[in-house]
């Protein structure tokens, strides 16, 4: 396999992010089309471990993902143009659109339409909360460690992050025990 | 200015630290970040929310440069962005070379046994306190809210119920709020 340039990486990866629309996982296919059916950076195999690996990684999944493949073509340099590829389509999109959006928030209509679509953002949440129970809420232990959490978000201000640092020390805990008391 | 610079540096890159399974799982965070900062109301943050759906980029990025840049102009626009990117950029290469030694490493398995629920409950929470937040235009509470805003019930129903039989489609679910707000929200 022939080496890619920085540019090449940087430059299809720019294209998969002008694609990703909606989250994350959409840069599956994409890669699949791009990185190994076209450029053969990577078999499709290795795609698949790199995707479960990003996923339990913290950070954003197409980002994360980006890396892994980049680094894979060209070690640390390409993993750094695999990721300016992937967020330049984002930044410059969202910087234009951030300075149209506060001009026109001043109309009715707009004010409405923004009103709505505060709903379907709650709406979009809720759908994604669905697809992640069937993935994570699997066990005894995670119900209960779901439910405990939930109910100490509602009741005080508790940071995201402390919340994080907690669940894995208690998980990590409570599963050693568990294994203790099986042995 | 500066102090603002590395508060944007530290909170995005704690974000980015503290954010598993995808750019969905960074919004508990933002949401935290209008109690502790007067950056911007919850209100504005879902607009944000709605727009970084619609646009092309993974949402995490998007929050970020748009959040940034809403709070200190371009270059807290790129101060944000490149946070929240770095460190998983660092812990992504040190994965995949120790990525063996991780794989057969069992503690990384419970600690994630313990992670995927707290990253459930923590959406789960800002879906209830927005949606609380919707319909009833007070903060969330644990008591039974006395007034109800039947409009915004009503397009809250009108969208759940279709859109949570089909794969999530992000762009048509918030036009179809956008549809839904210009027609019923004068009446």
């Amino acid at each position: 396999m022939k080496k890619p340039s920085l540019f090449e990486i940087f430059y299809i990866f720019c294209f998969i992010g002008i694609q990703l629309l909606g989250g994350g996982y959409v840069i599956v296919p994409l890669l699949k089309k791009h990185i190994v059916d076209d450029k053969k950076w990577m078999s499709e195999d290795e795609l698949v471990n790199f995707f479960a690996m990003s996923q339990c990684i913290p950070g954003i999944i197409a980002g994360n993902i980006a890396v892994c493949a980049g680094y894979r073509a060209r070690k640390l340099l390409g993993a750094v143009a695999a990721i300016s590829g992937i967020i330049l389509p984002s930044f410059i999109t969202i910087l234009l659109l951030a300075n149209i959006l506060s001009k026109f928030t001043e109309y009715t209509y707009i004010q409405n339409a923004f009103g709505g679509i505060r709903i379907a953002v709650v709406v979009l949440i809720i759908i994604t909360i669905k697809d992640l129970w069937s993935k994570s809420i699997n066990s005894k232990f995670a119900y209960t460690l779901f439910f405990i959490i939930l109910v100490l978000l509602l009741a005080s201000n508790i940071s995201p992050a402390i919340v994080i640092l907690l669940s894995g020390i208690i998980s990590v805990i409570f599963c050693s025990v568990m294994r203790k008391l099986h042995d | 200015m500066i102090k603002l610079y590395l508060l944007l540096f530290y909170e995005f890159f704690k974000i980015g630290l503290f954010t598993i399974g995808g750019g969905y799982a960074s919004i508990p965070f933002l949401y935290f970040l209008v109690t502790k900062y007067n950056w911007f109301t919850n209100d504005e943050l879902t607009n944000m929310l709605a727009i970084s759906n619609i646009t092309p980029g993974p949402i995490g990025i998007n929050m970020a440069t748009y959040t940034g840049y809403t709070t200190a102009g371009i270059t807290g626009a790129i101060i944000s962005t490149l946070s929240i990117v770095l460190a998983p950029f660092i812990i992504t290469v040190l994965f995949i070379k120790l990525f063996n030694k991780f794989q057969s490493c069992i503690y990384t398995d419970y600690i994630f046994k313990g992670l995927k629920p707290a990253a459930c409950a923590l959406l789960t929470s800002i879906a209830i306190k927005l949606l609380y937040q919707t319909i009833t235009g007070e903060n969330f509470s644990f008591i039974i809210p006395s007034n109800i805003d039947t409009k915004d019930l009503f397009i809250f129903l009108a969208l759940i119920i279709p859109f949570s039989f089909f794969k999530k489609n992000p762009l048509i679910t918030i036009l179809t709020g956008a549809i839904l707000g210009i027609i019923f929200k004068p009446f």
